[in-house]
């Protein structure tokens, strides 16, 4: 009995790790096969350019799948929330406004979802996706039709700028924002009794309700916060980009549902977890940097994102079931 | 007597007579309620939009749903087989993908000079091939299929990049063109392959025990491994055709387009609402092949509606979503009222 319980730890530690050693792999890998990469200016680069808004989107999604439910709407607030802020500052409102504007747009994408889920009763999946075709309309009707909506270059304001490109003692603005989101939402589900609610009705829903815990309400809650979190990615990207494009967001979607189940590799019990993403959105963040490095064609490059994350899908998995967890 | 139990046991409509059976009261509303609103949105385009009710337009309509209607079949199987819990249950999201893919390998064997025999084998075959990889990935690995099939997605989409290089390949050969054209009512050929393939697989779905076990696996997964029924091979098999039936949405997109084209991707989540939508049109509000067909033709009609009656089309994805939700609501407000 207890030989095979030490028989297992082994495997149980090398599933648990399995991402970790991935990152590794796939780190020493691009710097052993693209000159460039092992530089502060392209690491940075990968934090910056591919780690940041998905690590917020991711996060969003996160929060969705923690409390058993899925968010395919982030998108749609992160688009909300851009919309919101860029047509806000075109229109000369002080910047501050139009940030509360956009959060307000991302958390309100969220409390329709939170209704469908938690007042009526409809799966996240279908409530969201519903969300997802509503906001995509609702979008293009806004702009005529899909049009992007610019910012003169010169006509942004100051602090509009400073979201996107300022730095903070050398820190890029954007990345400390992304660190921030992380940081609380890991106090969040480590330190706050309201997030070990949610985990638990993400694994055991029926026990939370004998427990006498306002089950519906958590779940309302999660997803407010999920859009939210999601509509300052969209922030992040306008003050980037200086431009509205109409369901742009949906571009993180899949992305971030995969660095989040990919992050659930990482929690001994197969659970979505605020580290684990993170591991996962880092994974993704470097492949997608590190092929474009090798100077691979373009084309090949969704090929081998695609499969790396397959294999690292499979391995986990595969050790997973290995140890029966 | 007997011949009134016997009567009872039949999954007829006068079941909804019975006072003991308030659930099904409630589903044969719902269920008579959404061919309601079917009816009676085309009712009032049949009125209010010139042409909406000619053979030639209704035939149109068929011929256009044909793609997304064999994609969507092609999901209502893994639905079928994998659950109704979409997150860990039964979903394909690489049948969009699958369908870029195969089209492409039609199209470049096309322009490399074989005969459409050989295309259209490889298209097959490209569809199987996906099909088989998620099958491995979800029974073998144990990967969760939403997970496993969109990795594969990516992988698809990606390989459809290096083989067409983001570019159209045209293609077209006398059985493209036959496949593409009207019969003589002016009714497409592809509205005759949808109702004919939505009939074979609806006969093979719902009317063997191959169907009634495929129901078994994805319902009550302990209790169909308890009877002995192989459910990993099941499983396998449902991802297997699904694939098969990205592959033939290949062939009919290379026809109706003449040529492969970019952005496979944008079918992905229309084809899931639809085969999601299509749970509506059954009698036990659980995924049927004959309600996605239907579900696939009323979003068909009403693009159409919309484009003849000169309403803006970027309306038709948030009708599609406010359905969608009425529906689902609607369907679990009345099952809240059963319990």
């Amino acid at each position: 009995m207890s030989a095979s319980i030490s028989a297992g730890r082994p495997l149980a530690s090398l599933s648990r790790y399995g991402l970790i050693l991935a990152l590794i792999a796939v780190f020493s890998i691009f710097s052993a096969a693209a000159p460039t990469f092992l530089t502060p200016g392209n690491l940075q680069s990968i934090l910056v350019n591919n780690f940041t808004l998905l690590a917020i989107v991711s996060i969003a999604m996160t929060l969705a799948v923690s409390a058993g439910g899925i968010d395919l709407s982030v998108g749609t607030a992160v688009d909300f929330a851009s919309f919101a802020f860029v047509s806000l500052v075109l229109a000369g409102q002080p910047v501050a406004l139009a940030l509360l504007a956009a959060l307000l747009a991302g958390a309100l994408v969220g409390a329709f979802n939170a209704i469908l889920i938690s007042a009526i009763g409809v799966s996240p999946f279908l409530a969201t996706l519903g969300t997802l075709f509503i906001g995509r309309s609702i979008q293009q009707l806004l702009t005529n039709g899909g049009n992007p909506v610019y910012l003169p270059p010169n006509g942004v304001p100051y602090a509009f700028r400073f979201l996107g490109h300022g730095t903070i003692a050398g820190l890029p603005v954007p990345l400390l924002i992304a660190a921030v989101v992380i940081a609380s939402v890991a106090v969040l589900y480590s330190q706050m009794r309201f997030g070990r609610v949610v985990l638990s009705i993400g694994i055991q829903p029926s026990v939370v309700r004998y427990s006498g815990i306002a089950l519906g309400r958590d779940v309302a809650v999660i997803f407010v916060l999920a859009g939210t979190v999601a509509a300052i990615a969209g922030i992040i990207l306008t003050s980037t980009v200086t431009v509205y494009i109409p369901s742009s967001g949906n571009a993180f979607l899949l992305n971030a549902i995969g660095a989040t189940f990919i992050g659930t590799t990482f929690s001994p019990l197969g659970r979505p977890n605020v580290a684990g993403t993170v591991l996962g959105v880092l994974l993704l963040s470097i492949v997608s940097n590190g092929l474009l490095l090798t100077g691979l064609n373009f084309y090949w490059q969704q090929v081998g994102t695609g499969s790396l994350i397959f294999a690292v899908l499979a391995f986990s998995f595969i050790n997973q079931k290995a140890v029966g967890a | 007597m007997s011949a009134d139990v016997q009567f009872a046991s039949l999954p007829a409509i006068a079941d909804s007579d019975a006072p003991k059976s308030r659930g099904n009261l409630a589903a044969a509303a719902l269920r008579f309620g959404s061919l309601l609103v079917f009816a009676s949105i085309f009712v009032v385009f049949s009125l209010t939009a010139p042409y909406f009710f000619t053979v030639g337009n209704i035939g149109n309509v068929l011929g256009q749903s044909a793609i997304a209607g064999v994609l969507a079949i092609g999901l209502t199987i893994v639905l079928i087989a994998g659950g109704s819990n979409v997150v860990t249950g039964g979903i394909d999201l690489s049948l969009a993908a699958n369908m870029g893919l195969s089209a492409a390998v039609y199209a470049s064997l096309i322009q490399l000079g074989y005969g459409d025999a050989t295309a259209a084998a490889g298209a097959i075959l490209t569809g199987f091939a996906i099909g088989a990889v998620n099958a491995a990935a979800v029974v073998l690995a144990g990967i969760v299929p939403l997970l496993a099939t969109l990795a594969v997605m990516n992988v698809v989409a990606g390989l459809e990049l290096v083989l067409t290089e983001n570019t159209v390949v045209p293609a077209s050969t006398d059985v493209l063109s036959a496949i593409s054209t009207s019969d003589s009512f002016g009714v497409p050929i592809l509205a005759y392959i949808l109702i004919g393939f939505t009939a074979i697989v609806a006969a093979i779905i719902q009317y063997t025990p191959l169907g009634l076990r495929l129901y078994a696996v994805g319902d009550f997964p302990d209790a169909a491994r308890a009877a002995g029924l192989p459910l990993k091979r099941l499983v396998a098999g449902a991802f297997i055709a699904s694939g098969l039936c990205g592959g033939l949405a290949g062939i009919l997109s290379v026809s109706y387009l003449s040529g492969s084209t970019t952005g496979s991707g944008e079918m992905l989540l229309p084809v899931v609402v639809t085969a999601l939508l299509g749970s509506v049109f059954s009698r036990r509000l659980v995924p049927t092949v004959t309600g996605t067909l239907i579900s696939a033709l009323f979003v068909g009609f009403l693009v159409n509606g919309f484009q003849l009656l000169n309403l803006p089309s970027t309306l038709v994805s948030g009708v599609q979503g406010l359905l969608i939700l009425m529906v689902v609501s609607a369907t679990t407000l009345l099952r809240k009222g059963e319990i």
